[in-house]
């Protein structure tokens, strides 16, 4: 019932990513759920779906990978910024 | 263009813990015991606190936060039985309080001249169970007419509780809830879990249930 706030959450420690460390567009969001963190993972795709594709984002994607116990975190991202 | 990728590895309920830290440091430094209040809608949480109130308020310096939906109704109710300032957070359409509204809500109250704080958190026994709020305990309310499978079926919750109270003890004459099935679906989820049984309408158990309360204030002050 709270995948909203915890996409938000997601989007927040992404943005703070970004600003601090200037990078590029984001094209992707890796995250890492627990079966025991309390998240409905088709809810949170959804959120997170209809907040990356909104701006500034645009059109990146989420990766949500399941794994075991309370785990709830953001593991990588990836950006085109032409750098490397 | 090239992608490159970043680690991050940053936990997203990070701020929030940290916020929840930041409200424990602050509770602590002025001895207050604080309960986070989690149970489904309906399960007595308002008319215990009032009853607690009345039996408490006039020994124990008793603050608390509110947390609902919609509505400050739970903080007018619980502000007739108190002189001191009860906060109200409307959460307008959030299932949950979290840590951020409960540091906003202690700057209206006076930590000094407090020694126990309830947060009565928004009636929902899936989404409170994941936010820290900085408290001491989690304490899971429930009620002798919902099922004795609640801990079951709300497993994160009663993990998340180190109390239970079951609530609403008056009415089991007329119901076919089992006690002592509950109790034990409880300790299957979380074996500490330490249980009161009360009727805040009746009285029944509240002078154990209120007993704790000055054992656990007391506790915090020393």
């Amino acid at each position: 019932m709270h995948e909203m706030s915890v996409a938000l959450e997601v989007l927040s420690i992404v943005e703070q990513h970004v600003g601090t460390e200037s990078l590029g567009t984001v094209s992707k969001v890796g995250l890492e759920v627990g079966d025991e963190a309390g998240v409905v993972l088709e809810s949170l795709e959804f959120c997170l779906g209809v907040l990356l594709a909104a701006a500034p984002f645009d059109s990146a994607t989420a990766d949500v990978e399941r794994v075991d116990g309370d785990t709830l975190r953001v593991t990588y991202l990836e950006v085109e910024d032409g750098r490397t | 263009m090239a992608v490159r990728r970043i680690e991050v590895r940053e936990r997203v309920m990070a701020k929030n813990d940290e916020l929840a830290a930041a409200v424990r440091g602050r509770l602590a430094r002025h001895s207050v015991t604080a309960f986070n209040l989690v149970s489904s809608p309906g399960s007595g949480k308002t008319l215990l606190l009032e009853r607690t109130l009345e039996a408490l308020g006039d020994t124990l310096r008793i603050a608390v936060v509110t947390g609902d939906v919609q509505t400050q109704n739970d903080a007018d109710r619980l502000a007739r039985r108190t002189g001191r300032l009860v906060q109200a957070v409307v959460t307008d359409g959030a299932c949950h309080l979290d840590a951020r509204q409960i540091t906003a809500a202690l700057d209206g109250i006076d930590l000094a001249d407090t020694d126990l704080l309830f947060i009565e958190n928004v009636g929902n026994l899936v989404c409170p169970a994941s936010w820290d709020l900085g408290e001491n305990a989690k304490i899971v309310v429930f009620s002798a007419t919902e099922g004795e499978d609640k801990p079951l079926k709300y497993p994160k919750m009663f993990r998340e509780s180190r109390y239970a109270v079951l609530n609403k003890m008056d009415l089991l004459p007329h119901l076919q809830f089992d006690v002592d099935q509950a109790v034990s679906m409880a300790r299957q989820v979380q074996p500490d879990i330490e249980f009161f049984y009360t009727s805040a309408l009746t009285g029944e158990g509240m002078a154990e249930w209120c007993a704790f309360l000055r054992r656990a204030s007391l506790a915090s002050s020393e």
